[in-house]
């Protein structure tokens, strides 16, 4: 009983945490609204160190996703014969937003699919977000983890299995 | 001049996507650019909605927040 109440506490400061941080990576992204990738990045910056650990245990550096994202819009701009450095030339980060939170439909997707399964949560884990990420087939999160070379349904075994660890010790 | 047989292949619909994506970026990125320079030069609300093809209201609702560099601390 107390440990539910005391999961469900710790749940709220981590989903805070995910939206400030997955909105401060779309500002700094020059975007406006935080999409599925944006929270993948979120998730890194999570204390809890799993969403890290479970790209690590399938071999892949977490640190380079971002640089897979940016070239997801450079290698767009290409692919219709643009300059792709074009992509990095207005790309200035957005202002912080007056209105309430709102994140684009790929975010949104995000925290619906963590609501959905909030019952299994105790508590919450970076880990979590990525199982979800990696369990989107398509948009710039999945694009950017195909670049990366990631299996993404490795990715959430690994994810899965750091869950079950975490929440048997 | 864009070469149209570097296009993304009508039958790929993943790279079709992926350059709507950036090209939406790019667009969004440039038409913020546009707007920050035109209130620095005076340019009223009106004005930009015109010279963008949209309504004043949907002007300011999606680029209200665009800074001019001259606000207050």
């Amino acid at each position: 009983m107390f440990s539910s109440i005391k999961a469900r506490f710790q749940n709220i400061g981590t989903i805070k945490a995910l939206c400030e941080g997955a909105e401060r990576h779309a500002r700094e992204d020059g975007q406006r609204d935080a999409g599925a990738e944006h929270f993948l990045l979120a998730a890194f910056d999570l204390p809890d160190g799993t969403a890290r650990r479970a790209f690590a245990a399938i071999g892949a550096d977490s640190a380079g996703l971002r640089p897979a994202i940016e070239r997801q819009y450079a290698d767009g701009l290409k692919l219709v014969g643009l300059d792709p450095t074009l992509s990095d030339v207005f790309a200035a980060p957005a202002p912080p937003k007056q209105k309430l939170y709102d994140a684009a439909p790929s975010g949104q997707a995000v925290m619906q699919a963590l609501a959905a399964e909030r019952v299994g949560h105790r508590p919450l884990l970076g880990a979590h977000v990525v199982d979800v990420v990696a369990g989107m087939p398509h948009g710039v999160a999945a694009r950017a983890l195909r670049v990366m070379g990631i299996d993404a349904a490795a990715l959430q075994a690994a994810a899965l299995n750091i869950i079950r660890e975490k929440q048997a010790s | 001049m864009v070469d149209l047989n570097t296009l993304p292949d009508p039958d790929d619909p993943e790279s079709g996507f992926a350059a709507v994506i950036a090209l939406r970026r790019l667009a969004d990125g440039l038409e913020r650019r546009a707007v920050r320079s035109a209130l620095r030069q005076g340019w009223s609300w009106v004005r930009i909605a015109q010279a963008l093809g949209v309504t004043k209201q949907a002007a300011h609702k999606r680029l209200s927040d665009v800074p001019t560099g001259d606000e207050t601390p």
